[in-house]
């Protein structure tokens, strides 16, 4: 499959009072036409800012790029001015926000700020941009269109609000939909909802989605491929079964070592220790070592490269290195792996009950 | 909403009586007596009969009640001051020019703040901001009359550009009007300041960007309505303000508006023209805040009046 949009060697930073901030330090990776994309990691490791540089809404003039490339159509986003953004904003490239509370005007008529993007990219006449945004809904299943077009947001549930940012998320078709979190504020019947409707959108739409979450189980659920983020870089990406079955980095053990499954419920979970770093001053080495039971001396001295474990999996950390002793997975994480292979995870997966 | 409105105007009744009620006895502990302005030329008896004629000598509940019997009938009574006009007369005589001041500060000064306010919050952290930030300060903690002073010295005395004071035209109503609208306009500005930057940084503001609306589309589609929200709150005893406001300017421009009257009243004890100009004030003040809670409905459709379903 052809790669859509390309990321190499981003790096976006804050200045703040104190200091700088380096939110990502050198992300990479592509994604590919119509697939599912899950960025995965715990909170403040960037993926969001991630998110927000591929938009171009990285918060002037604090934030900035000063460094990499986002290849998209071919150009590179970070060099297009903010009048170009806006172009490709919403059109091209568009977002779902986290919370459907907070994210949508209250003062504007939905089915405004649904037509709002088709006139501005396609140029539809206000008829024609209401038949659309119509259809709009009907997709992300709201019933009584027509009628809804005139209600505020406060009117709706939260489930359909997000139902709502999704349909102005799709007004334009876009090539590439964000979606940042878009289930973590829903409980968890309407997670599912969502979920589904995200799925049948991509399949009708052949959209290409970028989906950030901490939640392992949503990933299982939609992704084709996984990125782990850690502490602004990616550090294990592979497809969904290289991720779950054989997983690589310390962290991505850790991460589904922490995974609640309906198996493990008479067990401990286990808990990655200590802190994410400061990125203010990120440590030399790797940034994962401090926290990391299998770290050398290696990890404290040099930042390990990106190893090749398949053609479609890669993760940096010196013990992929011919030179380092070979390390098993713990065994919880091996339980939880064969959990997995079960389908017993519970969060953001339908549980039929029969 | 028919009924909301109608359930508010009895309220409103309800507090007009208590108003007048209120004021009617507080008036009775107002030293001296309407007639002993005319400094000892009257004698007892001539300031007895003058008393009996306008029934100040019957005991105070009966003239309380003699006196709402007339409210309720649209009289008001007739001055004491001048030689048979009627309260009503007078109070239309002279509301034109104060309503006139009152409405212009309001609305120039109104408009004018939240321009300012906006601008300060879209160049935030920039010395526009700052030098918005300062004027603000300074036009909330200076009292009107200093600058009316001002105003009338260098405009009028030094530069001779308006008028020092009278009431004769257009151009008279231009320096009262710039020095009572300097403190709604700097409320106004640091209200829609604040509000704009809050307002700014939510997530819907985001979502619109994400859409690709232009800046200039996000600030007066999205941003606007939801700040004007809190300053439409405080536009409310804004109004108030500049009614008081404006027996001080009133005064130093000489312009023949009601509060210049009610200052006057008081002090030669008319009580008629008292009664009556407080009873106008609270209309006006209750008017306006069953405004504001209209206007609220209008701009933020979550807390629009339904008609209900009883």
């Amino acid at each position: 499959m052809e790669p859509i949009l390309e990321v190499r060697h981003l790096h976006v930073v804050f200045d703040t009072y104190s200091g700088t901030v380096q939110a990502v330090r050198g992300a990479n990776f592509t994604l590919k036409k119509g697939e599912t994309l899950a960025i995965v990691g715990e909170s403040g490791s960037g993926k969001s800012v991630t998110t927000k540089a591929l938009m171009g809404l990285v918060a002037k003039p604090a934030g900035h790029i000063p460094e990499g490339e986002i290849l998209f159509d071919g150009k590179d986003l970070t060099k297009l001015s903010d009048k170009e953004m806006q172009k490709i904003r919403g059109k091209d490239i568009s977002m779902i926000f986290q919370d459907p509370m907070t994210s949508l005007n209250p003062t504007m008529k939905i089915g405004k700020q649904i037509m709002e993007g088709l006139i501005l990219h396609q140029k539809l006449s206000k008829i024609e941009a209401k038949k659309r945004a119509i259809e709009l809904l009907e997709l992300v299943g709201i019933p009584d269109p027509a009628n809804r077009m005139n209600q505020y947001p406060h009117q709706f549930s939260g489930g359909m609000r997000q139902r709502v940012v999704i349909a102005i998320a799709l007004a334009c078709n876009p090539k590439v939909l964000l979606a940042d979190e878009p289930t973590t504020a829903l409980d968890v019947t309407i997670q599912a909802q969502i979920l589904e409707l995200m799925k049948e959108i991509q399949r009708k739409m052949e959209t290409s989605i970028i989906f950030i979450t901490h939640d392992l189980g949503v990933v299982a659920n939609v992704a084709d491929r996984v990125a782990v983020m850690y502490a602004g870089k990616i550090v294990e990406i592979g497809t969904v079964d290289d991720i779950f079955y054989n997983p690589k980095h310390p962290y991505t053990w850790g991460l589904l070592g922490s995974m609640p499954t309906v198996d493990n419920e008479d067990e401990k979970l286990m808990a990655i220790p200590g802190t994410p770093p400061d990125l203010m001053n990120p440590p030399k080495g790797d940034a994962f070592a401090a926290r990391n039971e299998y770290a050398m001396q290696i990890d404290l001295e040099e930042e390990p490269p990106m190893f090749k474990v398949s053609d479609t999996h890669y993760a940096a950390t010196w013990l992929l290195h011919d030179d380092a002793p070979d390390v098993e997975p713990p065994e919880a994480v091996k339980k939880r792996m064969k959990g997995i292979a079960k389908g017993s995870i519970s969060a953001g997966r339908r549980i039929d009950v029969e | 909403m028919t009924k909301y409105i109608l359930q508010r105007l009895i309220y409103m009744i309800i507090t007009l009586f208590i108003i007048a009620t209120a004021t009617f006895f507080l008036m009775q502990l107002l030293p001296g007596s309407p007639f002993n302005e005319l400094g000892g030329k009257m004698t007892e008896a001539q300031e007895q009969i003058l008393l009996e004629e306008y029934g100040l000598n019957d005991p105070v509940p009966v003239q309380y009640a003699k006196y709402m019997l007339g409210m309720v009938q649209g009289d008001l009574g007739v001055s004491f001051q001048y030689d048979n006009r009627s309260v009503t007369d007078i109070i239309l005589d002279r509301i034109g020019p104060s309503a006139h001041l009152g409405a212009q500060a309001l609305i120039i000064g109104s408009v004018l703040g939240i321009i300012l306010g906006m601008i300060a919050a879209i160049r935030h952290n920039t010395w526009v901001d700052y030098s918005s930030n300062v004027l603000a300060v300074i036009g909330i903690s200076i009292p009107s009359f200093v600058f009316a002073g001002l105003l009338q010295y260098y405009f009028a005395v030094q530069w001779r550009i308006f008028p020092p004071s009278f009431w004769e035209g257009p151009i008279y109503s231009v320096l009262p009007t710039i020095s009572l609208m300097i403190f709604p306009m700097a409320i106004c500005a640091r209200f829609m300041r604040t509000e704009m930057l809050e307002v700014l940084g939510s997530d819907y503001i985001e979502l619109a960007r994400a859409k690709g609306v232009s800046n200039s589309k996000i600030m007066f589609k999205h941003a606007l309505r939801n700040a004007l929200i809190p300053v439409i709150t405080v536009l409310g005893p804004m109004t108030v303000s500049l009614m008081t406001g404006t027996l001080v300017i009133e005064q130093i421009f000489a312009v023949p508006g009601i509060g210049e009257q009610f200052v006057r009243s008081i002090s030669v004890n008319d009580y008629p023209v008292i009664m009556g100009t407080t009873m106008l004030f609270s209309v006006l003040f209750i008017l306006v805040i069953l405004i504001v809670d209209l206007l609220y409905g209008m701009i933020d459709p979550r807390i629009r009046i339904t008609g209900g379903k009883d």
